[in-house]
C-alpha cells in the first residue's frame, strides 16, 4: 500500500481556506513539542502565545495597533503577489514613509492645523511608493530581480533612519539621544477610543483592506492584477502590459507600507526612533500568504500574526522564552501554510499496488 | 478467447470512472502481432484514458488486460516498457539545450555507457531509415526530426507494441509519408502499433483495423480500407456529418486587412522572426496559412494581433486605417480580433471561470467596463450566449476553463472572438486536437462569419483543414511568406515543397532520405 498526490480537476475551494487554519494548529502542535524538547513548557508557550492575547480583554488593544500595520502592508503585498510581483522589500517602504512623515511633521514642528497629519499621511504613501519605484524601475529597464533588490533597499533604508537621527533630525533637547524630537499635537494620530492606545491607524487598515477587497474583485486593475499572475501570456493577450502591472503593483504596495509606517510613526511611537524598524513589512509577507491573497482573508490573517505578537511578549515575561521563539511561530505557519498548499491543487490518494507485469 | 491466432494485446472489459464521468465503459479489443490498429474517437471519447491504461500511467477501474495470451497489471510505466509497450506522446519531452543523445540516454530505464547507446542508436535508424544526427542540439532540429528521437527513445526497447498519439499534426505531407513506412517496416518486423489519430485518410492509408470509440463506449470494430472517411467520421461523432456550406454566388468585396512588410525582431533564443510579410484580404475572404510548427507562425500571429509591437503604423491596416502601433486592445477596439495557437494559458486563462475569460478579450467590444468596473452581470451573459451558440459542454459561464476539454475549450474561445463580430479575424489552428464534429462546427462559424463580410486569416498546419476552408493559400517558412495562390489553383506537393522550404534550408535536405 502507499500514496499518491492525484491531480484535481478543480482547485478545491474547502482547501483553499482549510489549509490556513490547518496550518495554524500544526504550528501550535509542533511549537509545543519542539518547546518540550528544549526544556520550556511547551504546552504553557502554546498557551501564553496563541490563546492569552485573545482571552485577556486588556490585550486586545494591543491586539489592534500590532494587527492594524499588518493589514495595511499585507494588503498591499497580496495586490503585488497576485500578480507576481514580489515586492519583499515592504519593509523599507514602511520605513521610507515613516521618514516622509516624520519630515513634514518637524518641518511643521512650530505650525498646527488639522491638515498637518493628512500632508504627513500624504508624505508616506508618496515616500513608499516612490521607494518602492527603485525595484520597479530597475525590474522594467534593464530586468534586475525585484527579490533582490527590494530585499536590499530594505537594509539600506534602516541606514537612513541612523544617519537622520544621528544628523540634521536630532532632537535638540535629546541630551545626545539619537532620536527626533516628539511631534507636536497636530503630527500626532489621535485615538479613536477614549483611554486606550488604540488609534485611528486601525480603523484605516479595516477601510484599507475593505476597499483593496472591492478592487480586486470588481474592477479591470484587480483583474488585472490577477490575471497577469495566473498566466502571464494571457495577459499580454488580453492586453495588460507586463511592465505596467509591475509599476502599478510596486507602486501601490510600496504605497501602503509607507502609509503603515506614517501611521506608527505619528501613532504608538511620535517620534523617529532608531529601532522604528520592527519587522512589520516582513511579517506581512506572512500575512499576505495567510490571508490567501484576500484582502479579507489579510484582516484575519494580520490579527493571527498580532496574536504571535503580543503572545510572544507575554510569554517572554510569564514563562521567560526567548524573543526569537515569536520569530519561530511565524515562521511555522508560513511553512505548513506553502506545504499545505499542495492539498489546494491535489489530492492523497491511497493506492493499492500488486506486484507488476506477468511477462 | 480465441485460441487459434494469439493476440499480442487483449482488452476485456476495461471501465474506468472519473469523478462525474465515465471515461471507459466495457470497452473490449484486441491488436494482433504486426497489426497496424487505429483507435479513433472525438475529444472525450476515452483514447488517452485508454491507452494511459495501457501504458500503466492508470489504473483501469474493472476489467483486464491480457497481453501475449496472459492476465497482467501494468503497474507503471517503467514496467510497461518492460513488458514491450513504448509509447510516443502527442507532446515531446526533450530538453531543448541538451543533444539526440543526451536526450534519450536520460530517458532509459537502464544505464547504458554513451558509446554503446550511440551505436544502438545508430543501429535503429539505419534499419528503420530513420535520419537524425545523434550530436545535433534539439533546439536545432524541426518538429518532425523531434519526434523522430521519440521514436528512436522508443525503439530502443524493442517493443511489442507501439502507441503512437496523434504523430502526423505536426508533420509535413512528405514527413507522414516518411513516418508511414517506418511504421509499415516495424509492423512487418512483428511489432504491433496502435494509432491514435482523427484523421481519417491517413488510417484508411495505414491501418488494418480500426476501433472506434464514442462517449466512452466501443462503437464499433471495422476494417477502414473497406470503410469511407464519411462513414467513420459519421460512427465517431454518433450523426450525419454536415458539409461546410457556403453561400451561393459568393463574392468578395474591396481589401479589408492589407499587411505590408510586416518584420518582427528575433526576442527568444529559439523563436523564429517574421521577416518582412505581406498579404492583402479582402472581405469575405479566408486566407490561409500553411507551414511547418516553428516556421515563425508565432511571431506572426502575435504581430498581428498586437501582442509584438509594431514600429511602422502602415504594417497593418484595416479599411486603410493603420494599426501598426496599437496595441492589442486597440487593435480589438479596431475590429481585428486573434486566437492564438495554445489554448491554456494563452488564449484562455485556465484558473479562470469562463466568464472572467470573457473579460481577457471581449470587455471593451461589448461594454463590460464602465468606469474602471466590471460588469460581471454582462460578461455572464455574454459567455452564456457562447456557450449556447458554439455547443460547448460546461455545467456553465463559472466553469473554470482548465475544466473543460480541449476541443470545448477551443469551441469557447472561437466563439468568445467571433461573436464579437470582428471585422478582421486571425486564428492560429482553430481545429487543432478538435475532433471531427466541433471541427465542422469551428470551420462553419468561420465560413458565415466571412459571409457576413469580415476577412479572416488562418494560420495552420493542417493542410486538409485549410484546403477545406480556405479562398486562397500562402506558406510560411522560416519566416518568410510565399506569393498567395487561389486554392484549387496550387497542388497539395507544391504546397509541401514550398513547407519544406523553398531556400534549400537543412530541413528539405532531411527531408529527403539519402
Amino acid at each position: 500500500m502507499q500514496f499518491r498526490l492525484e491531480k484535481r480537476a478543480e482547485p478545491s475551494r474547502f482547501m483553499l481556506y482549510a489549509t490556513p487554519v490547518g496550518a495554524v494548529i500544526l504550528t501550535m502542535i509542533v511549537g509545543a513539542i519542539i518547546f518540550s524538547l528544549i526544556g520550556y513548557d511547551g504546552i504553557g508557550a502554546v498557551r501564553e502565545v496563541f490563546l492569552t492575547p485573545l482571552t485577556n480583554a486588556y490585550k486586545w488593544q494591543d491586539l489592534g495597533i500590532k494587527a492594524a500595520p499588518l493589514i495595511i502592508i499585507g494588503t498591499g503585498l497580496s495586490i503585488a503577489y497576485r500578480a507576481n510581483v514580489w515586492n519583499i522589500g515592504a519593509e523599507g517602504q514602511y520605513v521610507v514613509g515613516a521618514l516622509a512623515g516624520t519630515w513634514v511633521a518637524l518641518a511643521t514642528y512650530t505650525m498646527s492645523g488639522p491638515w498637518i497629519l493628512p500632508l504627513m499621511i500624504l508624505a508616506g504613501v508618496v515616500g513608499g511608493a516612490l521607494y518602492a519605484a527603485i525595484p520597479a524601475l530597475l525590474k522594467t529597464r534593464l530586468n534586475v530581480n525585484e527579490i533582490l533588490t527590494s530585499l536590499m533597499l530594505t537594509y539600506a533604508s534602516i541606514q537612513l533612519i541612523y544617519y537622520l537621527i544621528r544628523a540634521q533630525w536630532k532632537d535638540p533637547m535629546g541630551i545626545g539621544f539619537p532620536q527626533t524630537r516628539r511631534f507636536a499635537e497636530s503630527a500626532q494620530l489621535p485615538t479613536v477610543i477614549p483611554h486606550t492606545i488604540v488609534h485611528l491607524g486601525v480603523p484605516i487598515a479595516i477601510v484599507v483592506a475593505l476597499v483593496a477587497w472591492f478592487i480586486m474583485s470588481r474592477s479591470v486593475f484587480g483583474y488585472r492584477m490577477r490575471v497577469v499572475g495566473a498566466a502571464p501570456h494571457a495577459a499580454r493577450y488580453g492586453g495588460f502590459s507586463e511592465n505596467k502591472t509591475i509599476w502599478l503593483a510596486m507602486l501601490v504596495s510600496g504605497g501602503l507600507a509607507g502609509l503603515a509606517g506614517v501611521l506608527e510613526v505619528a501613532g504608538p511611537f511620535q517620534r523617529m526612533v532608531p529601532g522604528f524598524a520592527t519587522g512589520y513589512g516582513f511579517t506581512a509577507i506572512i500575512v499576505a500568504f495567510l490571508g490567501r491573497l484576500n484582502p479579507l482573508g489579510v484582516i484575519f490573517a494580520g490579527i493571527v500574526l498580532a496574536i504571535t505578537f503580543v503572545g510572544g511578549e507575554v510569554a517572554q515575561t510569564t514563562i521567560k522564552l526567548p524573543d526569537a521563539a515569536t520569530g519561530i511561530f511565524q515562521a511555522m505557519v508560513l511553512f505548513f501554510l506553502l506545504a499545505g498548499d499542495l492539498l489546494v491543487r491535489y489530492r492523497i490518494r491511497r493506492v493499492v499496488t500488486t506486484p507488476a507485469g506477468a511477462a | 478467447m480465441d485460441a487459434s491466432m494469439p493476440h499480442r494485446l487483449e482488452l476485456i472489459g476495461i471501465t474506468k470512472r472519473f469523478p462525474g464521468v465515465l471515461a471507459n465503459d466495457n470497452v473490449s479489443f484486441s491488436v494482433k502481432p504486426g497489426e497496424i490498429h487505429a483507435l479513433l474517437g472525438e475529444n472525450g471519447a476515452g483514447k488517452s484514458t485508454l491507452v494511459k491504461m495501457i501504458y500503466g500511467i492508470m489504473q483501469p477501474d474493472a476489467g483486464e488486460i491480457v497481453w501475449d495470451g496472459q492476465r497482467t497489471v501494468v503497474a507503471n510505466p517503467k514496467a510497461a516498457r518492460a513488458l514491450g509497450i513504448g509509447m510516443v506522446f502527442q507532446h515531446f519531452s526533450l530538453f531543448e539545450a541538451l543533444t539526440v543523445l543526451e536526450n534519450i540516454a536520460l530517458g532509459m530505464d537502464a544505464k547504458i555507457p554513451a558509446r554503446e547507446l550511440e551505436a544502438r542508436i545508430r543501429a535503429v535508424m539505419t534499419q528503420y531509415g530513420l535520419l537524425l544526427d545523434p550530436h545535433r542540439t534539439v533546439a536545432t532540429l524541426s518538429v518532425g526530426e523531434r519526434q523522430r528521437i521519440e521514436i528512436v527513445r522508443a525503439l530502443l526497447l524493442d517493443p511489442k507494441l507501439l502507441i503512437m498519439d496523434e504523430p502526423t499534426s505536426v508533420l509535413t505531407p512528405q514527413e507522414v509519408e516518411q513516418l508511414f513506412d517506418v511504421l509499415r517496416k516495424l509492423a512487418a518486423g512483428g511489432c504491433s502499433i496502435l494509432y491514435i489519430s482523427h484523421k481519417l485518410h491517413e488510417i484508411k492509408a495505414l491501418c488494418d483495423t480500426a476501433t472506434i470509440l464514442r462517449g466512452g463506449k466501443l462503437v464499433d470494430t471495422c476494417d477502414p480500407k473497406a470503410e469511407t472517411s464519411r462513414s467513420m467520421a459519421e460512427k465517431m461523432i454518433g450523426a450525419g456529418l454536415k458539409d461546410i456550406v457556403r453561400a451561393p454566388g459568393r463574392t468578395m468585396g474591396l481589401p479589408k486587412l492589407v499587411v505590408s512588410r510586416l518584420s518582427t525582431k528575433k526576442s527568444g533564443h529559439f523563436d523564429v522572426p517574421v521577416d518582412s510579410v505581406s498579404f492583402v484580404v479582402k472581405a469575405g475572404e479566408i486566407f490561409g496559412i500553411a507551414g511547418v510548427a516553428g516556421n515563425g507562425q508565432n511571431a506572426l500571429l502575435d504581430a498581428l494581433s498586437g501582442e509584438i509591437l509594431g514600429e511602422d503604423k502602415d504594417a497593418i491596416t484595416i479599411d486603410g486605417f493603420p494599426l501598426g502601433l496599437l496595441d492589442t486592445t486597440g487593435r480589438r477596439r479596431h475590429g481585428l480580433c486573434a486566437v492564438p495557437e495554445e489554448r491554456n494559458g494563452h488564449a484562455a486563462v485556465g484558473d479562470f471561470t469562463l466568464s472572467d475569460n470573457s473579460i481577457l478579450t471581449a470587455r471593451n467590444r461589448l461594454g463590460m467596463v464602465v468606469l474602471g468596473l466590471i460588469n460581471s452581470g454582462a460578461a455572464k451573459t455574454y459567455t452564456g450566449k457562447v456557450i449556447t451558440d458554439f455547443a460547448v459542454k460546461a455545467l456553465g459561464p463559472s466553469s473554470t476553463a482548465g475544466s473543460l476539454s480541449g476541443g470545448n475549450l477551443q469551441k469557447y474561445i472561437m466563439g468568445r472572438e467571433i461573436l464579437q463580430r470582428p471585422t478582421v479575424l486571425v486564428v492560429s489552428q482553430p481545429t487543432w486536437g478538435v475532433d471531427a464534429g466541433a471541427a465542422a462546427a469551428i470551420h462553419q462559424a468561420l465560413v458565415d462569419l466571412a459571409a457576413e463580410g469580415s476577412a479572416i486569416v488562418v494560420i495552420s498546419q493542417d493542410l486538409d483543414e485549410l484546403l477545406a476552408l480556405c479562398d486562397t493559400l500562402a506558406v510560411i517558412n522560416a519566416g518568410q511568406l510565399s506569393d498567395a495562390q487561389k486554392v484549387g489553383e496550387i497542388s497539395v506537393e507544391e504546397i509541401g515543397l514550398l513547407m519544406g522550404g523553398v531556400h534549400g534550408t537543412s530541413e528539405a535536405r532531411d527531408a529527403i532520405p539519402a
